[in-house]
């Protein structure tokens, strides 16, 4: 690390409207040097990278790049210098081919390049971020999100980035593209380029970096040795308070009849047909990586995803559901996992988005009862820590993890039996994410049958009481309690087979 | 930013909440806006006359009432229903060629008509017209609902309806004797002096708002036009919901028509292309009346009060820049502005409300 910090910020302050996001915070990062940017959500993180980034630049403070004053107007002035962010939302286009993807820009390139010499140029770039094997001039569209993700990151340092930053790389991915992207960064350090790392996922963050920045509240504290730290002190750095244990205690219950029995479901993207049941009063965990099948198991379980064929036995009826109202109307509620697309309706008010789903119950005669609406809603924001007097506010001016506990929260309404959530705590952060965890473990105590589909390896570890895994579209086995260790559930998801001959859990710590 | 940190604000007065939530381009652009109107209406002589206000309602009443049913289809997230003109000539060639009909001649030949001859034909081409205009409606509404792009949907149902009406009437001016039993619609006035088109004006604007607001069917309006995967998925689908709003806009371009029949006892299936706001074209001063009134073209977001506060709010310019000499073209480029800025204007504000995010 040198002496001079590369890139460093003082006391900078930013503010929207009547919110302050940054208040006289501070960062830093040296050469060479992967630096951990955390903070709960609505900390100040992303407003922090956009302002490094050039995206923003209303703010006050001082930035110094290489020892020099700057205050970048664009995004584009300060790429020129050499910071490079990779956004969390891709920006590829899906229709062109990954060379031509990593030379959008176009510099560096020659006036006419033919397709072979685009291919030949991006190489080096693919194999520097671990995609030597795909094909430079293949579709994009072909690729996983991870691989997606990485192409995005080779057109950065195409451009020779000396800081790159990384907002949130992981967030969507499973477990075999997040060690990609973990190595890439390793790769990255060892060339000397600086890695600013904003992730919620305190594993990654460990294992990566090697200091680490806490925003709260718009103010930062001063950047630790991550080896100094442990995930307990870090997340009370970020809370400012200690958290506890963040997944709640399982309690003894006992199995006797199941509440849903699936038979033979056979939802499009899966090689065979499925089976498993369902009790009341349990936690089900839906174990598998991004592409496993987990998630269309649970969208055709809730009627919203394509099936082939199959049964649901439930309350002595036998159907299959081929849309949401079917299951819906039977008391079975389905969360999925991209909340901005069909769990919230980001332009209308909290209290519509937690009445959605039970209008009947909240009108007679097709009139709605504005007082019942208002009580079964305060109630239900109310369980989920939702201040009520939120309630007329659009759900879009809502940080993440109150997003989603709106997008969960709206299913109480309906009372449900039974209640599938695909990745329950996905780009929710740490605070929210324990509260999402009570909630769900105090339904389930109540009587609900839960049914969690996730890719995060702690969560699905430590919040399920039983676990069935997937691998590829394929059912690969159930663990029970005694058996859900983190060694058993990665080797099931990620090479069950034993196809790649060396131990899972080796390769994954 | 934490959401702790939002100053919920109810301790501030008018001005300074207006300046909270509001960008100064937006209170800038809206102030400069209401400078020029609030001066063009002081010194426009004859504009701030009791009989020149009747007139301006009156003048919005028929594009308003279409207009308000087309805020049905846009706020549901369906776009537009391109075909309005087209339902309506359809409806007016249907409504005029019953009101013609030899059979209506109830009573001695030669003798004037009866009341009730005259009110039972009014009614039976009343009721075809609307049971015409909602299948018409209905069947743009399920092909929109399965999955059809709207504007390629009502592109065509606009040439199959034009198509129909043109062919039935042989492309003629059907017209019917007075007295006829719509003319009570057309020009009466029950209340005073004020039209009867008025009166049903403000009816439907009123009973549009309230539905909207207060009905379940309401709420599922803005639920599915706010995000229609998040419809889907809390059980309120779409394909119905496409229906009910195209028969909602349909049977409101019927009625106009109907309206307009009588003001007029005849049809063309031109009349709707030709004879409305400065530009003559029905579709498109409804749609732009939509947008004045800064409806999300999205869906679900708006309200058919925002409608009719358009509509009467470009009746009024139309009326201000007649009475100033204007020439049509003015009037349509006056109207052109008017949705260019009401488009940014409502961008500006919505894009400011979620800057909290």
């Amino acid at each position: 690390m040198a002496d001079q910090p590369l890139l460093r910020l003082t006391d900078i302050s930013r503010h929207y409207g009547a919110i302050q996001a940054l208040k006289g915070a501070a960062f830093e990062i040296g050469r060479g040097e992967v630096m951990g940017l955390v903070g709960e959500n609505g900390a100040g993180k992303s407003t922090m990278v956009k302002i490094i980034g050039g995206f923003d630049t209303g703010f006050t403070g001082e930035y110094f790049y290489d020892g020099e004053v700057r205050h970048f107007p664009s995004p584009t002035a300060a790429e020129q210098v050499g910071i490079a962010i990779a956004q969390q939302e891709l920006s590829l286009i899906p229709t062109m081919s990954v060379a031509e993807n990593i030379f959008l820009a176009g510099d560096g390139v020659p006036q006419i390049a033919s397709r072979k010499t685009l291919a030949k140029m991006a190489k080096p770039f693919l194999e520097e971020v671990g995609l030597g094997h795909v094909d430079p001039l293949r579709s994009t569209t072909r690729l996983s999100v991870g691989e997606q993700h990485l192409v995005e990151v080779a057109r950065l340092i195409a451009h020779n980035p000396q800081v790159l930053i990384l907002d949130e790389p992981t967030a969507a991915l499973g477990e075999t593209d997040s060690i990609r992207i973990l190595d890439m960064v390793n790769r990255l350090k060892e060339a000397g380029k600086s890695v600013i790392y904003v992730s919620h996922r305190m594993d990654e963050i460990f294992k990566i970096c090697d200091r680490i920045t806490v925003l709260r509240d718009g103010e930062s504290q001063a950047p630790r040795a991550a080896a100094d730290m442990d995930v307990n002190s870090l997340v009370e750095m970020m809370l400012g308070f200690e958290l506890g244990d963040m997944y709640p205690a399982r309690k003894p219950f006992s199995r006797t009849e199941p509440v849903l029995k699936v038979r033979d479901l056979w939802p499009d993207g899966i090689i065979e047909p499925i089976s498993f049941d369902v009790y009341p009063g349990e936690i089900l965990g839906l174990a598998g990586q991004l592409g496993s099948g987990t998630s269309e198991i649970l969208g055709a379980m809730a009627g919203s995803t394509k099936t082939r064929g199959g049964k649901l036995h439930y309350k002595g009826e036998e159907f299959l559901p081929t849309r949401p109202k079917d299951t819906i109307r039977r008391g079975i509620a389905y969360c999925s996992e991209d909340r901005k697309h069909d769990g919230l309706f980001l332009g209308r008010p909290i209290m519509e988005n937690l009445s959605a789903p039970s209008l009947e119950t909240i009108s007679s005669k097709g009139f709605l009862n504005g007082t019942k609406e208002l009580s079964t809603t305060t109630e239900n924001a109310v369980k989920f820590t939702v201040d009520p007097k939120r309630l007329p506010q659009e759900a879009g001016v809502l940080s993440g993890g109150n997003q989603q506990k709106v997008a969960l929260g709206k299913w109480l309404s309906i009372s449900p039996d039974v209640i599938l959530v695909n990745e329950p705590t996905r780009g929710v952060d740490v605070g929210a994410r324990a509260e999402i965890y009570q909630i769900l473990r105090d339904l389930a105590d109540q009587g609900a049958a839960i049914v969690v589909a996730s890719t995060d390896i702690q969560e699905i570890t430590n919040l399920p009481d039983r676990i069935v895994s997937f691998y590829r579209g394929v059912q690969i086995g159930e663990l029970q309690l005694d058996d859900m260790t983190s060694a058993n559930i990665l080797e099931q998801i990620t090479d069950p087979f034993h196809e790649a001959g060396i131990a899972v859990s080796e390769k994954a710590s | 930013m934490t959401d702790a940190t939002v100053n919920t604000g109810n301790n501030l007065n008018l001005i300074q909440r207006i300046r909270r939530d509001y960008s100064p381009l937006v209170i800038g652009m809206v102030g400069l806006f209401l400078v020029v109107f609030v001066a063009g209406a002081v010194f426009t002589d004859d504009f701030l006359t009791w009989f020149n206000v009747k007139t301006i309602i009156r003048d919005a009443a028929l594009v308003g009432i279409m207009a308000i049913g087309l805020t049905f289809v846009t706020l549901s997230g369906n776009f537009f229903l391109l075909s309005m003109k087209e339902i309506a000539a359809l409806s007016i060639i249907c409504f005029a060629t019953l009101m013609s009909a030899d059979w209506n001649q109830w009573g001695t030949v030669g003798a004037d008509p009866t009341t009730w001859s005259l009110t039972m034909t009014f009614l039976v081409a009343f009721v075809a017209t609307m049971i015409i205009a909602t299948i018409a409606g209905a069947l743009q509404g399920a092909l929109i609902g399965l999955g059809g792009n709207p504007i390629v949907v009502t592109l065509g149902a606009a040439g199959l309806f034009f198509g129909i009406g043109s062919w039935w009437s042989d492309n003629l001016v059907v017209s019917y004797r007075r007295p006829h039993g719509a003319e009570w619609l057309g020009t009466g006035s029950f209340i005073g002096d004020i039209p009867n088109i008025t009166v049903a004006f403000i009816i439907i604007a009123v009973v549009a708002e309230l539905t909207l607001r207060y009905t379940t069917f309401g709420r599922q309006v803005y639920l599915v036009g706010a995000n229609r995967a998040a419809g889907r998925a809390t059980g309120h689908e779409n394909f119905g919901m496409a229906i009910k709003c195209c028969i909602i806009a349909s049977v409101c371009a019927a009625f106009v028509a109907v309206a307009f029949s009588g003001q007029v006892s005849s049809a063309h299936v031109n009349y709707f292309s030709s004879e409305f706001g400065s530009s003559g074209d029905m579709t498109i001063m409804v749609i732009a009346i939509v947008m004045v009134g800064g409806n999300s073209i999205m869906g679900g977001y708006g309200s058919t009060l925002r409608t009719s506060l358009g509509a009467i709010f470009i009746s009024s310019i139309d009326n201000m820049m007649v009475l100033n000499g204007f020439n049509s073209g003015a009037r349509v480029l006056a109207v052109g502005l008017m949705i260019v800025f009401s488009i940014i204007v409502f961008a500006l504000v919505r894009r400011g409300s979620r800057a909290v995010e």
